[in-house]
């Protein structure tokens, strides 16, 4: 459809001044993505809600004089303190890596995101093997410190700040490392030219600039936390999540229901929390511009330091992966009271490799997860969109309905997927995907999304739509306009997000193992027949390729994302195609921090802008 | 202009890395299964929560003794809650025949959800009353003798717990795991067999609190799963532990796990691990047929021998490892169990778990 002479017709006829074309684009697109929403998201969904309320509301009166409000009080703790955590670890390692330049810094950006590719079940023993009482770490110290191996061992609530701290991080790496290669330089330098101190400076300039990146972080930390299963029940902390499996096991499963959807309901609080917060504000830049360039350590001493820093950072995420490589070296149940392994063998990968039936699962699902994760671009990013131009009320509920799933625990969704699509039902469309290849990647995008989704959002906020309205006003239609404008300058948050998706999809094991198709076990299920009996050695192989796997499409992407940095040595090209329209922008530079309404700034005249 | 031949390459390599595995993997196997799918109603599908490699070589003795199913048999593993789950949402349109593998709770659960349907009769008649479903909707396939092991590295026969009492001895303090008991339906039967031990001489769950109280006193850590379990006993994290026998001696054989059972001198509890045909599957038949394979004389005795299991059918002959054994069954009033155990698990998390540490 095309823009400007619709627009005016509408107007004049309708009275609707306010709606301009761009708008109406929204709304259309709005349509189908509110359709797709509905029946893979909330309608399936919805069956947990239905379950809980089939004794007429008898599940819910226990919860709140039960120990289930114990366990709730303690899920959101450790969910805030994981969010704090994660957020440090995740947002120092970004500047570290965006800002400065040290020796180890390509490997420690390569190997940033492995910890989020630790397969699931594997990954539980591995933090066993270092960490517990038994574990590495713990054995060495008493071996040659003298320490009491069980009181350095991580326990209890702390063993599970660990774990997520570990696995989550790359929440925050991801989204602050997207959003710092999306900021201006001139800013800053505009900012000490006025005569900021350097705190200052990011105090009042780049940690406005990253806050919808860490909103982004915090929302999906806080929220898998509160649905994080694994780790509380490795280091046998009551939470809330525990309790839904304990009612599932001793069969009370409007019980188990109602706890998922109080848990879910915390969650999508503190989703309008944050939404709230961050809406206060809008912060964005209306140019885009060139990226603070990589400082470069001098001197022996700060790059000594700095190498060093990194070098024991890399030895403590690389930990948990290096521990399945190791094991996947062992000889089984040799491995006993030594600190490290006493016999190696490379029998376990001989045994995955002259089997061809074993390679299999690695295959299902590198492609499963792969095809996840283009559904998850394509729906996540108009889905972001649309929320964020979208004008009036309705866009919280709209984000309520992306981030749902991410608030659920993984085998409710599994269970919730199959029940919607076992038949055909009108709110399905009549699909039947159970037995069928098509549901691994449906769940997949249904758990996912929400990583493309709160990732893409967090650079469309740092984005002005003045940009997309100069395009507009230069000619290009509203498709053509996100197409070539919006979209390019998000490309960074949609690849980061994108990631994220593809990396947990290939290791998805809760939702996969209540809905893969005969003949397609993923690998996690694998992993799971040889961890049930008990041999590790072929488990970890597996995990092993897995994080090869892994580890190369990350190389992959980072060598595609800075293609010319070779050829020149200042990127000053590393922008998009957006970079063509930046001499014309870059002079009216927006006060970032602006306080007030979106709607304000969206009312200015479009051709105010470019003023050279 | 980088950031569209940027996005263009990731995705081109993306498909192209994609395709190049389809072309190398998914396919060859494919072929063999839509040709299988071409049969129809001939595959037939079987959701297991056993072993992969005993229930892969089950399946093979099953293909050769009936050849009409040879390659059309799907073997899905997963957890026995899993399959619970996945049947009982599955129930409008079920894609599976055979659920094997779940205790005797679970198995109660989907009859009463109605998602089974009754087995063969001569099954059925092979199989004691005590040990399955009246109407057959599920049957007894093994009886799981819960034990006490230990690590024979850690403790001598001398020093090892002969009987249950013998585990809440204060010199077993801080030397025994147990697996986590709320996620587990066989620790909650475990658990529930102990209380119901002492609950006919107190008339109440109390003394069998009493009893859990200082077990949990003498519990250095829960384990998270199974697994975890055997890894802190061979690990030497904890020496003394209580599990079924089978697992326990298919890690010795299998594993050379350094382990020792001990069978409790006042008994073991038998707990009865199924196996159900799924009410409306796509193969009626095929399950028929399954269920009597696997039930039959010879399929049990090779079980027995070789996997250490103990048939619920009667064998003509008795393995000579059970014999030397001296198994016997602890008294269990089943059916005050099966209606208390959720209440007393309930109160043994609320107001024992954890919490006799002094």
């Amino acid at each position: 459809m095309d823009g400007g002479t619709v627009s005016v017709a509408a107007a004049k006829v309708r009275k609707r001044s306010a709606l301009t074309s761009s708008d109406r684009f929204v709304y259309l697109l709005a349509g189908p993505l509110v359709l797709v929403l509905l029946v893979y998201l909330v309608v399936p969904m919805l069956a947990t809600a239905t379950t809980s309320a089939q004794g007429g509301g008898s599940a819910y009166k226990g919860f709140f004089n039960g120990s289930s409000a114990t366990a709730l009080g303690l899920s959101v703790g450790i969910s805030l303190a994981s969010v704090l955590t994660t957020g440090v670890l995740g947002t120092a390692l970004a500047v570290l890596l965006s800002r400065f330049d040290f020796p180890g810094r390509k490997v420690l950006r390569l190997f940033a995101l492995l910890p989020m590719a630790l397969p699931p079940l594997i990954g539980a023993v591995s933090f066993y093997f270092l960490y517990a009482e038994s574990g590495i770490l713990p054995r060495f110290l008493a071996q040659y410190l003298g320490a009491d191996a069980a009181a350095v061992s991580a326990n209890g609530v702390w063993g599970v700040l660990l774990v997520h701290t570990m696995t989550m991080y790359p929440y925050f790496y991801l989204a602050v490392t997207a959003a710092l290669a999306g900021s201006d330089a001139s800013m800053e330098e505009a900012a000490l030219n006025l005569g900021a101190s350097r705190f200052r400076m990011w105090r009042n300039v780049l940690l406005p600039m990253l806050t919808p990146a860490l909103v982004s972080g915090t929302l999906l930390t806080f929220m898998v936390s509160m649905a994080s299963f694994t780790a509380p029940q490795f280091y046998n902390v009551q939470t809330l999540t525990m309790q839904i499996v304990a009612s599932r096991t001793s069969g009370a499963y409007d019980v188990a229901a109602a706890q998922a959807v109080v848990l879910s309901v915390v969650s999508i609080c503190f989703l309008l929390a944050m939404r709230w917060y961050e809406n206060r504000r809008i912060h964005r830049g209306s140019s885009k511009g060139t990226p603070q360039s990589v400082k470069v350590l001098h001197g022996a001493l700060p790059r000594t330091a700095a190498g060093l820093g990194s070098l024991l950072l890399v030895l403590f995420l690389m930990a948990p992966p290096a521990t399945i490589a190791l094991l996947s070296f062992t000889v089984d149940g040799s491995w006993t009271t030594q600190i490290l392994p006493p016999e190696y063998t490379v029998e376990n990968f001989a045994r995955i490799f002259t089997d061809p039936v074993t390679l299999r699962p690695i295959l299902v699902s590198a492609q499963m997860a792969f095809v996840a994760m283009i559904g998850c671009v394509l729906v996540g990013v108009l889905a972001a969109w649309v929320v964020t131009r979208w004008k009036g009320p309705g866009k919280a509920l709209l984000d309520v309905m992306v981030m749902l799933p991410w608030a659920l625990p993984g085998t409710v969704i599994g269970v919730n997927i199959v029940t919607a699509f076992a038949s055909p039902t009108p709110f399905n469309l009549g699909q039947v995907l159970i037995g069928s290849l098509w549901i691994l990647p449906v769940a997949y995008f249904v758990r996912f999304l929400p990583l493309v989704f709160r990732s893409a959002n967090a650079s469309l906020a740092q984005i002005d739509p003045s940009v997309e309205e100069a395009a507009r006003s230069l000619g290009a239609g509203p498709w053509r306009a996100l197409r070539t404008v919006t979209v390019p300058l998000m490309s960074r948050g949609i690849i980061a997000g994108a990631l994220m998706a593809f990396i947990q999809g290939f290791g998805e094991y809760v939702a996969s193992v209540v809905v893969y198709p005969a003949r397609y076990a993923p690998l996690s299920v694998e992993i799971y027949n040889r961890i049930y009996s008990n041999e590790f050695g072929t488990a970890a192989a597996y995990g092993t390729l897995q994080m090869v796997l892994i580890l190369l499409v990350l190389a992959l992407s980072q060598r595609l994302e800075t293609p010319r940095r070779a050829k020149k040595p200042r990127d000053d090209t590393r922008g998009d195609s957006a970079v063509a329209l930046t001499p014309v922008l870059a002079p009216t530079l927006n006060p970032i921090h602006e306080t007030g309404d979106k709607n304000e700034h969206a009312n200015e005249p479009v051709n105010a802008a470019p003023r050279p | 202009m980088t950031s569209r031949p940027l996005r263009f390459a990731l995705l081109a390599g993306g498909l192209a890395l994609t395709l190049g595995m389809t072309a190398c993997g998914l396919d060859a196997p494919k072929d063999s299964g839509s040709s299988a799918g071409a049969a129809g109603s001939g595959t037939l599908t079987i959701y297991t929560a056993r072993d992969k490699g005993l229930a892969t070589d089950v399946v093979a003795d099953f293909e050769k003794a009936n050849p009409a199913y040879a390659g059309k048999v799907q073997v899905l593993t997963l957890g026995a809650q899993e399959a619970l789950e996945r049947i009982k949402a599955e129930k409008a349109n079920p894609q599976g025949d055979i659920w094997w593998g779940g205790t005797q709770q679970q198995m109660q659960q989907a009859a009463s959800e109605q998602v089974l349907a009754a087995a063969p009769k001569s099954v059925i008649d092979a199989v004691p009353a005590a040990q399955r479903d009246p109407e057959g909707l599920w049957v007894g396939e093994m009886k799981l003798a819960e034990v006490i092991f230990y690590n024979k590295d850690m403790l001598s026969a001398d020093q090892a717990p002969k009987d249950w009492d013998d585990l809440i001895d204060p010199a077993l303090k801080g030397k025994i795991a147990i697996r986590d008991v709320l996620a587990s339906g066989t620790m909650r039967s475990i658990f529930a067999s102990m209380i119901d031990r002492k609950f006919d001489a107190a008339g109440s769950p109390d003394a069998g609190y009493e009893w859990l109280k200082k077990l949990d006193a003498n519990t250095k850590v829960y384990a998270a799963n199974p697994t975890d379990l055997y890894l802190r006993i061979t690990r030497q994290e904890a020496a003394v532990t209580a599990w079924n026998l089978q697992d326990v001696m298919l890690q010795i054989q299998n594993q050379k796990a350094p382990y020792t059972p001990v069978v409790p001198a006042s008994g073991a509890p038998m707990l009865i691990d199924g196996v159900a045909k799924i009410k409306n599957g796509p193969s009626s038949a095929g399950a028929d047929a399954f269920l009597s394979f696997l039930l039959g004389q010879d399929e049990q005795t090779k079980l027995a021998e070789k996997y250490f299991q103990i048939p619920t059918v009667t064998l003509a002959k008795e393995p000579a490892w059970l014999a030397d054994l001296n198994l016997k069954e602890m008294k269990v009033n089943w059916a005050r169990v099966n209606k208390s155990e959720p209440e007393w698990s309930k109160y043994w998390a609320a107001n024992i778990k954890g919490q006799n540490k002094s």
